[in-house]
């Protein structure tokens, strides 16, 4: 007898339907998979039978043949274990229910219970997409199923409760559909509250977040740069579905999601400076796997001790910040990550990192402070609209009891600013992404501001290249005042964050 | 621009680097530099004194091919000899221990017959004396031409602050083919676009440790008088003082706090004998000179402020906001803007200092 039954196998982050063919003939006892499967797809043979044996049923004894169909796609992982299971049971009519119109995904254990796979989401939008309305899933990979609207999902604990199921014997329910609260049920874990003083680098932060602007803190070790970045998800305002739905595709796919169902907080990633450039890019020697910078996406990538990074990792975040996406190729093709997010690095002033401190001497010679620097490469710094310093902190600060403003109150002035832009452009797109086109549409410069900007260049010896960056900030600022013209103090303002460039 | 036969004589000898005490000695006995070498093939005894050069000097005097490729050479790189036959050799320098006997000049070289002034300092320099610097180094080459060396810190503050008159010498410690620190290659060239650089060592010497003690000899024959405005106990400032100070120069230097590492050799040579120099007069009163009045911007009464509140020496931005009850929001434009008109400077960590 010969069964098909309906599986979806995930190549970057797309579902390509697989049909899992069984066919059971008379010979020798034994058990071929073919379709390019991978050792894990392999050794689903061991799980489906004892799988079968637990639950009750039997593992035929005959010659077994099971293609994943294309074979032309490589299969990975386990996912396709419930979906050999129940070809082999229609195959030997232990399961005379029709399967039609179900999809199959999930691991099994040997007891015959189903366990999450990752990649889940992406597999249900993609199946959604190609016309597949009834799927049945691992319990475990309920919570992140139940936001997608539109589609039959059910979620079963065990390959016995799959065979109920269809048999008709005891029906699952379909999960009930979770609406999106935009807001989120978490709590951030770092509020601005917590950072005593700062004042500076707080309002940077605020105007960084504003307009969507990459930002650098530069400061001596045990400032407090770590903890003013990881505040940065707090004061970003809240996900739409949509982002969040793109973020949650991405996390399945990567493996990373534990169940959390739906990723309704920004992602604060923090790769450690040893970090590859595949980890961080994404890559992978069989299936590509996304990099630290789409785990990011729709958040915050941040880069503690930026010049102690890879020159090769650093650089090849150009393209993403500027593209929003990286489209990284692998023998096996191309696929394209979504990396749009907001890049928050830190680094020492100088090596020994008491350079501008009050109360410590700097012994750096300035061949060696620019050594330490020429680490970042200037492209790199380029695409940093904000840079600012963090200042030792100080005993008055730690110790005074005076409340500092929480993230929400921060938030509610970011969701402000990014309401003027959305105005502006008319759609999600922020300050930081305008070109040359919307400079010269919305950043009109009064003879005043014109006069400032050059005086600062000539006096402050400021890199050319900077001035668009200056604009664009003082673009922000204006905005965050609920300004239609850029004035003087916006000006200025925005030329107190190149401090990187006159600091050497 | 001709060259008499004493200089290409000079030129010629001094092509092979000997070392100064060597030359000195040779030159000593025959007074005239082409003697010397019209002479050289018959003066055994000149053997002992150039070593394992001898033969290859003998062999280079042979047809004047040698001399007219270097000369050319020197032409094409836009390098001017001046030794101390010509006019333009400085009067002052001749007073000096062990003169030079040719500067290597690359730029305006009539800059070597005006009044000069040297501003020294070490590589690691306070931000608010570096402007400061900048600011001695701009006012005082309406009078004097400035002399330093080429180092970062202060050397470099007061090469910026009298760049832009073009009335700067800087004294190098090596050939005029290098540039040391490299990553200032670019100020270097402008230098001798716009001012003069001079060494008397051959373009192809390359930077020693040991050649910048020497070249401090030369900053110090060449100025009326020398401000130091930075450098530790162990700072080679401190040899550019002492020289000036042997050939009977001024000496100025900025004093320092108690504890500050970066001007422990100031205060050491105002206890001595430096003049304690915290104002332009204390210079200009020195030389009986008198400079133009700074056209000051005027400023705002929130600007007179923070200065005032500065007075009393640098502060974190947060200390400048309570002690002028300026807000937070309204200080970072307001410092850029001070900043801009070169009134405070940024001492790195959100601190300011005025200058």
């Amino acid at each position: 007898m010969l069964s098909k039954v309906a599986s979806f196998a995930l190549v970057g982050l797309d579902g390509v339907p697989v049909v899992a063919e069984t066919d059971i003939n008379n010979g020798l006892p034994s058990y071929e998979l073919v379709g390019l499967p991978d050792a894990a797809v392999k050794e689903s043979r061991e799980r489906v039978r004892s799988a079968l044996k637990n639950s009750g049923r039997k593992f035929p004894l005959s010659k077994i043949t099971v293609n994943l169909a294309p074979a032309d796609v490589k299969k990975e992982g386990s996912a396709f274990d419930l979906a050999i299971a129940v070809g082999i049971l229609k195959a030997t009519e232990q399961l005379r229910a029709d399967c039609g119109g179900y999809v199959f995904l999930g691991e099994l254990a040997l007891d015959g219970a189903l366990r999450p796979v990752t990649g889940l989401l992406p597999i249900l939008i993609s199946a959604k997409a190609a016309g597949y309305k009834k799927f049945i899933i691992p319990a475990a990979n309920g919570e992140e199923a139940s936001y997608l609207s539109g589609v039959e999902t059910y979620a079963a604990g065990s390959l016995t409760e799959v065979i109920d199921h269809l048999s008709g014997l005891a029906p699952l329910s379909p999960l009930p559909v979770k609406a999106y609260a935009s807001g989120g049920r978490g709590e951030y874990k770092f509020d601005m509250a917590y950072v005593k003083g700062q004042a500076t680098a707080k309002r940077a932060l605020e105007v960084a977040v504003s307009g969507g602007h990459n930002i650098l803190l530069v400061g001596p070790p045990g400032t407090g740069k770590t903890m003013l970045a990881r505040c940065i998800p707090a004061i970003m305002p809240d996900m739409t579905f949509e982002e969040a739905l793109e973020v949650t595709k991405i996390h399945s796919g990567a493996g990373v999601l534990g169940g959390a169902g739906i990723v309704d907080m920004r992602p604060f990633r923090s790769p450690h400076h040893t970090a590859t450039t595949v980890s961080m890019c994404g890559g992978g020697t069989r299936t590509v796997k996304p990099g630290e910078i789409s785990l990011a996406h729709h958040g915050v990538l941040f880069l503690d001790e930026m010049p102690e990074y890879h020159r090769s990792t650093l650089e090849a975040l150009r393209q993403p910040l500027e593209d929003g996406v990286i489209t990284v190729t692998r023998a096996g093709g191309a696929v394209t990550f979504p990396a749009n997010f907001m890049l928050c690095a830190s680094m020492n002033p100088c090596p020994c990192g008491n350079y501008g401190s009050a109360d410590r001497v700097c012994t750096c010679t300035p061949a060696a402070i620019r050594k330490y620097r020429s680490r970042v490469s200037g492209p790199l710094l380029d695409r940093i609209d904000i840079q600012v310093e963090v200042d030792s902190v100080r005993y008055d600060d730690l110790a005074s009891t005076a409340t500092e403003e929480r993230s929400a109150e921060v938030k509610k002035r970011v969701e402000a600013a990014r309401a003027v832009q959305r105005g502006r452009f008319g759609d999600a797109r922020t300050n930081a992404d305008m070109g040359e086109k919307e400079l010269k549409a919305f950043c009109a410069l009064g003879a005043e501001c014109e006069n400032i900007l050059r005086m600062s260049f000539e006096s402050l010896r400021l890199s050319a290249r900077a001035r668009s960056r200056i604009i664009k900030v003082a673009r922000t600022i204006a905005d965050m005042e609920g300004s239609e013209t850029i004035r003087p103090e916006h000006i200025l303002e925005a030329v107190s964050y190149r401090k990187y460039d006159n600091m050497a | 621009m001709g060259y008499t036969k004493e200089e290409k004589a000079m030129i010629w000898l001094d092509s092979f680097s000997p070392e100064y005490p060597k030359k000195a000695a040779a030159l000593a006995r025959f007074r005239d530099p082409y003697k010397l070498a019209a002479e050289f093939s018959y003066t055994p005894w000149l053997k002992d004194v150039f070593g394992e050069k001898y033969a290859a000097m003998k062999e280079s005097l042979e047809g004047g091919e040698y001399l007219r490729a270097l000369l050319s050479s020197y032409e094409e790189k836009g390098i001017r000899c001046v030794t101390c036959f010509s006019d333009l050799y400085p009067e002052e320098l001749r007073a000096a221990e062990d003169p030079p006997f040719i500067l290597y000049c690359k730029g305006n070289v009539r800059l070597l017959r005006e009044r000069r002034f040297a501003i020294v300092g070490s590589r690691v320099t306070r931000p608010q004396i570096l402007a400061k610097t900048e600011e001695f180094a701009a006012r005082l080459c309406e009078r004097f031409v400035i002399v330093t060396g080429f180092a970062d810190g202060g050397d470099s503050a007061a090469i910026a602050g009298a760049l832009p008159s073009g009335r700067v010498i800087s004294v190098l410690a090596y050939g005029l083919d290098h540039a040391y620190p490299a990553s200032n290659a670019g100020l270097l060239r402008k230098v001798e676009e716009k001012g003069l650089a001079v060494s008397e060592y051959i373009p192809s010497r390359t930077p020693q440790k040991y050649l910048f003690p020497a070249r401090n000899r030369i900053i110090a024959g060449l100025a009326e008088g020398v401000l130091v405005v930075s450098g530790g106990a162990k700072s080679g400032t401190r040899i550019t003082a002492e020289c000036a100070f042997n050939y009977g120069r001024d000496v100025f230097a900025f004093p320092y706090a108690i504890g500050d590492k970066t001007g422990e050799g100031c205060n050491r040579l105002i206890k001595e004998y430096a003049k304690l120099t915290d104002d332009l007069v204390d210079i200009t009163s020195a030389f009986g000179i008198n400079l133009s009045a700074k056209a000051s911007e005027p400023l705002s009464a929130e600007e007179e402020k923070v200065l005032a509140f500065l007075q009393e020496g640098a502060a974190h931005v947060s200390e400048i906001a309570r002690g002028t009850g300026i807000g937070e929001g309204a200080l970072p434009a307001l410092l850029v803007l001070l900043q801009m008109k070169k009134r405070i400077v940024s001492c790195g960590g959100n601190r300011w200092a005025r200058c």
